[in-house]
């Protein structure tokens, strides 16, 4: 669904491209002086571009004569400029497309960032990747693009200008010559921004396999079927094969042509001039002058490789502006009521008349939940019961359609966000690991931690002694670290028992880990790492019956809120956990409980 | 690094893709002396058109060299659409191969043992194959264009002027040495561009897939700040190469505008020796128009594409696929399907720690062996070794007596199929999906292995076998359901879940492991819940350098380590038993 969205051809004036239009004006604004600097050393090579020819030419007539030394010097010194601009050009467009470059990706991943986990399922993680490297890098040549566009007319214009000067008619002939060129150009706008999406969205299919086949590696790898992959990611090649040979086909077409009108436009301006000659109008200099200006004036074939790379910018652009167009997480401005030195230092939280639906079927459907301050609630239900949606609701990763959630009586979205993350964190069955190194992974947050902070953190969650294991310890490059599942969760678990927060969510993040160990991080829990209110996802009898509460969800509503002790006898509460394969309590196998 | 090294490795590269198409290589040098005819003849036939022509009085000699010189525009204009075209031929093909290469490439590390997912893949798909596309393209034109350009330059200038046409090759030579000399730190500066490049897809995909961590932790600013390094990094490379390019415009300067120069300078002597005008003009316009322009396209093209194609090349050639090893001529056969781990040590990497040392261990056909343990203590590592994932650094895995090593990769799918944590679910129809380890399963298969797990919702949610599926609509537990109805569609007598059940709940998990355990064959099973081990015949229990087996009473009687495990299972804490009299909550359901 979300892919045909990327890929659909867009309706000629739609949001978007406004958006787009917005993005690279902003992007190009960017390049800061370094665009003028471009600016004005890209006028002043134009500005002797357009004077050497007549320079030139009167050196020629006064070939023999006494002034022809300071023509020639002249003709040296327009050389000179010519070169010295370039030069500085050179250095100007690199640092304007660089700083452009650089805002629009920092702008990109602001944003992605602001959007949440929302991103990901409108976009595929391997087009956002895209999205941000190779689009904005087109998008950023935009500045430039622009520059370039707008003074390569200057030498074709100044061309014309002196074409007239010298003779009318040469002008004419000029002119003429020129409009037909013109009217090639706006064909070749259109038809590349059209192909060049097609090519780039193709593209975006591919990555998007490929990314899919990297996180099944094992699976690949063990049915030995890297052959079979490789050409399920490769079908859309030649898709792409043909766009890429209509994007040659366009190359062609504009240089052939241009390959015809360029020159042509040179010979009959110097077969005009000829008759100037002949005529006694003109001299052989104004000849060679003219012969010149005609090929400058032809230069606004040139602008057909700016044009192109202006066209591959709005097409980035585009790109940049689909992912800008995807609304973001908004914030309120409130605080939380101080905790004042209470034990036990958790909030409050209240579920009211909750709704949230997935395409069209409730989720969660009316639920009314309170759990209270400092108290360790467990969450039960059977899969698709809504309990992992229960535990993004309740630090707000997602919102709900209809009702709220309360946190020591202020509405989520109300609060301010450092008040929101710095109260209520999360460990996950499956955390991300962001950062360059362990220490970083476990100190991950809104604030920097100490490192005694960080190994107290990684102590409780069992996760000290593999990490000293590592090669460099703490410090082990995160990318190149070997983890199980296990030792990722307890990473993950690390990082949330780091910050002392008020609201501590679990959602099912001890799954992977084994029921020593398990057992290990629930007594943390119980007693608390900083003595704050935990909601935890369960799936073990283990982890319920240590909770001080348990809330059983079924089919979206809140079917009970009670001990452990008092549920367990239910037959029904036992299946939960696969309790009924063996009819006795584990006292009954044998094992001193 | 030096740099001969990967120019050498890129020209051994680029030579290959142009061998394989010869027929395109010779229409290309036959169209490009057809497109470039117009230039050849320009000087030339300016200088006669003036001194023949409209200088002599005589318009029409002047008009009938400028149609001359029309006809081979016309000729050269044909001859640069064909240019392109051939060019579409010789770089599109090319292109295929790099993505097939590409995709290869990460394919073959990221399914290597200690492989790791390979997110630089996705720059280099994207981005790095494109910009060897344009760039060889570009160069292709280029240095064919340039060669030909000077070349149309020295005769014509030398047929117009005599010896002083070779005054030309001084400065020429001098502006090509000055450029040749830069560039070995303009290739250092591009490989930078290209390695930050890597960085900032790398951090980007780090943040694209930890964007709910990056929210739940608070940590917007951190997550930001760890890109921008990246970014700024990519942006300081792209202002460096800059300067570089800034050299390359000096080296045209005095390349191509001091002969210009030169000639200017000279003019007064050449008039004074009997050169016409038309020479003189004739002559500027070789330079100007000839030499100049193509000189600048090669040196831009040589210092901004060529350097660009010899570092982004050589990393896609280093990152790309590997062809296989040879395989050894005679494959075995295993006689029964017992396992046997004979005396193996396997640790991950050469200086690790052993993982698990001298095992021995026997799993006879047919049995359904659980195999448990704290985490880390070895679990994966041991199913990897019986699945023949990891090869053992000593002693020796057989199947059905033979050693793993010695059965070809697709007779040991056919053998033994793993289910591993992670299950794989790609784009395609739900059928594809399910038939990923059995593509010739019966419709009436899969309907029953649907039915026997549970499927049959998800399967009807999804819109049926035939309906496209996107692998995000899937919860984790339904995508290892299907992974599971995956094993249990093909033949293959030997069946290892490595945590394969981890994201379903306890009473789904049961169900989907006495339906496996039903099946014909060995089942063997990493659990992933303590509750695993009491549906099995025999249970391994790792505890790091131990290994006991046994059945749940004589390991229980046995091993504290497992009384342990199974007694913090159960009623958690395990303070009271089950109180039947206090349920009476909610509406109780029926079955």
């Amino acid at each position: 669904m979300t892919r045909d969205a990327a890929i659909a051809p867009a309706a000629g004036s739609d949001p978007v491209s406004r958006q787009a239009g917005r993005v690279l004006l902003a992007t190009g604004r960017r390049g800061g002086a370094w665009t003028w600097v471009l600016a004005l050393a890209t006028l002043a090579a134009a500005g002797a571009e357009v004077l050497l020819p007549t320079t030139l030419g009167r050196a020629l007539d006064a070939l023999g004569g006494p002034h022809v030394m300071g023509l020639l010097l002249g003709c040296a010194g327009l050389i000179a400029v010519m070169v010295a601009a370039k030069v500085v050009g050179d250095i100007a467009t690199g640092a304007s497309t660089a700083r452009s470059t650089a805002w629009l990706r920092m702008h990109l991943v602001e944003h992605l960032i602001a959007i949440g986990p929302l991103a990901t399922r409108r976009f595929e993680p391997g087009d956002l990747v895209t999205r941000i490297t190779r689009n904005a890098s087109e998008a950023g040549q935009v500045g430039v693009a622009t520059v370039m566009v707008a003074t390569a007319l200057i030498p074709p214009l100044g061309g014309i200008a002196a074409l007239m000067l010298i003779d009318r008619w040469v002008g004419l002939a000029a002119l003429t010559g020129l409009a037909v060129m013109a009217a090639l150009l706006r064909v070749f706008v259109r038809d590349s921004t059209e192909t060049i999406r097609g090519y780039v969205d193709t593209q975006g299919l591919i990555a998007a396999r490929l990314l899919d086949a990297l996180s099944g590696a094992r699976t690949i790898a063990a049915a030995g079927s890297i052959e079979r992959e490789r050409q399920r990611i490769l079908q859309p090649l030649p898709q792409l094969r043909s766009h890429g040979l209509r994007m040659w086909r366009n190359q062609a077409w504009v240089s052939g042509r241009s390959a015809l009108i360029r020159p042509l436009l040179q010979l009959s301006v110097i077969a005009v001039a000829g008759f100037g000659v002949v005529g006694g109008r003109l001299t052989v200099g104004e000849l060679y002058a003219a012969s010149r200006y005609a090929v400058l004036a032809a230069g606004l074939g040139a602008t057909v490789g700016y044009l192109n790379k202006f066209s591959r910018a709005r097409a980035g652009g585009r790109r940049a502006a689909q992912l800008l167009a995807e609304p973001v997480i908004h914030y309120g401005t409130a605080t939380l009521p101080p905790l004042a030195g209470q034990r036990p230092r958790g909030s409050r939280l209240d579920f009211r008349g909750i709704r949230v639906c997935a395409e069209g079927e409730p989720v969660i459907d009316g639920l009314d939940l309170t759990i209270p301050a400092g108290a360790t609630v467990a969450v039960v239900g059977r899969s698709g019961a809504g309990k992992s949606l229960l535990a993004a609701l309740a630090g707000r990763l997602a919102d709900p359609q209809e009702g709220e959630v309360l946190l020591d009586g202020v509405a989520l979205p109300e609060l301010s966000r450092p008040a929101l993350r710095e109260a209520v964190g999360f460990a996950f069955e499956r955390p991300a690991l962001l950062g360059d190194t362990i220490e970083d992974a476990i100190g991950f947050g809104s604030v920097d931690l100490r490192p005694e902070q960080i190994r107290w953190a990684a102590s409780l969650a069992r996760a000290d002694s593999f990490i000293e294991r590592l090669p460099q310890g703490y410090q082990t490059d995160l990318a190149a670290a070997p983890l199980s599942g296990g030792e990722v969760q307890r990473l993950g678990l690390a990082r949330a028992f780091a910050h002392p927060y008020r609201l501590l969510i679990l959602d099912d993040a001890t799954s992977s880990l084994d029921t020593v160990t398990e057992r290990q991080v629930g007594a943390v829990l119980a007693s608390g790492a900083w003595g704050q209110t935990r909601l935890i996802i369960a799936h073990r009898a283990g982890t319920a019956a240590r909770a001080d509460l348990v809330a059983w969800l079924d089919r979206g509503r809140l079917r009970c809120l009670r001990p452990h002790q008092q549920l367990w006898g239910d037959p029904e509460y036992r299946a939960l956990f696969g309790a009924d394969t063996p009819a006795t309590p584990p006292g009954a196998l044998g094992v001193p409980a | 690094m030096s740099a001969p090294a990967p120019v050498a490795r890129v020209s051994h590269v680029l030579l290959g893709a142009l061998r394989r198409s010869p027929a395109a290589l010779v229409r290309l040098a036959v169209w490009s002396v057809f497109e470039l005819t117009p230039l050849l003849t320009s000087g030339y036939g300016i200088a006669r058109a003036l001194d023949d022509g409209f200088l002599a009085g005589h318009p029409r000699i002047g008009l009938a060299w400028l149609c001359g010189l029309a006809a081979a525009v016309l000729v050269g204009a044909l001859a640069t659409r064909q240019v392109y075209r051939v060019l579409a031929q010789i770089v599109e093909p090319f292109r295929d191969e790099l993505v097939g290469s590409v995709v290869g490439g990460a394919l073959q590390r990221s399914t290597r043992l200690d492989g790791r997912p390979d997110s630089g893949a996705i720059a280099r798909l994207t981005h790095q194959v494109e910009v060897v596309r344009d760039t060889f393209a570009g160069l292709l034109l280029l240095v064919r264009g340039f060669v030909v350009s000077a070349a149309a330059a020295v005769i014509g200038m030398t047929a117009l002027t005599g010896w002083v046409g070779l005054l030309v090759l001084p400065p020429l030579l001098a502006g090509m040495a000055f450029f040749l000399l830069s560039l070995r730190s303009t290739m250092a500066r591009q490989r930078d561009l290209v390695l930050t490049d890597e960085g900032v897809a790398e951090s980007t995909s780090m943040l694209a897939r930890g964007l709910r961590d990056v929210l739940a932790c608070g940590a917007e600013e951190r997550a930001c700040a760890r890109v921008r390094r990246y970014v700024d990094a990519h942006a300081e490379a792209e202002r460096t190469v800059a300067r570089m390019a800034a050299i390359r415009t000096l080296s045209v300067a005095v390349a191509g505008w001091l002969p210009a120069v030169g000639l200017l300078v000279a003019a007064p002597l050449l008039v004074a020796h009997g050169a016409t005008l038309g020479t003189i003009a004739g002559a500027l316009i070789y330079l100007t128009q000839g030499l100049l322009p193509a000189l600048r396209s090669l040196v831009d093209g040589l210092g901004a594409g060529g350097l660009r194609l010899v570092v982004t090349l050589d990393r896609l050639v280093e990152a790309g696929e590997r062809p296989r090893p040879p395989e050894p001529t005679t494959w075995r056969r295993p006689d029964g399907h017992d396992l046997v781990v004979d005396g193996v040590t396997f640790g991950y990497g050469r200086h690790a720690e052993p993982v698990v040392k001298a095992l021995h261990l026997a799993i006879p056909a047919g049995e359904h062996v659980v195999i448990v343990g704290p985490s880390g203590a070895g679990k994966s590592t041991l199913a990897g070794l019986l699945a023949a994932t990891h090869l053992p650094q000593r002693g020796e895995v057989r199947l059905g007596g033979v050693p793993v090593q010695d059965l070809h990769p697709f007779a040991l799918a056919g053998h033994r199929v793993v289910i591993p944590q992670e299950a794989y679910i790609f784009v395609g129809t739900v059928g594809e999906n399910l038939r990923y380890l059995n593509p010739d399963a019966p419709a009436t298969d899969l309907d029953t292995v649907v039915e026997a797990l549970g499927l049959r919702p998800v399967v009807t949610r999804l819109g049926g076998y035939d309906a496209m599926l996107d692998p995000r609509m899937l919860s984790a537990g339904e995508r290892q359901l299907i992974a599971l109805a995956r094993a249990h569609l093909t033949e293959a007598p030997i069946l290892i879940l490595d945590e394969a059940t981890c994201h379903l709940d306890p009473v789904t998990e049961e169900g989907v492991e006495r339906v496996l355990a039903a099946r014909r064959g060995t089942l063997i099973v990493v659990a992933h819940r303590i509750s695993s081990a009491l549906r099995a015949q025999r249970i391994i229990l790792m505890d790091g350098t131990n290994l006991v087996a046994g059945t749940h009473q004589e390991l229980l009687a046995l091993s504290p380590l497992y009384q342990e495990l199974v007694g913090n299972w159960g009623n958690g804490d395990g303070s009271e038993g089950p109180q039947p009299t206090s349920v009476a909550c909610g509406p109780v359901s029926t079955g």
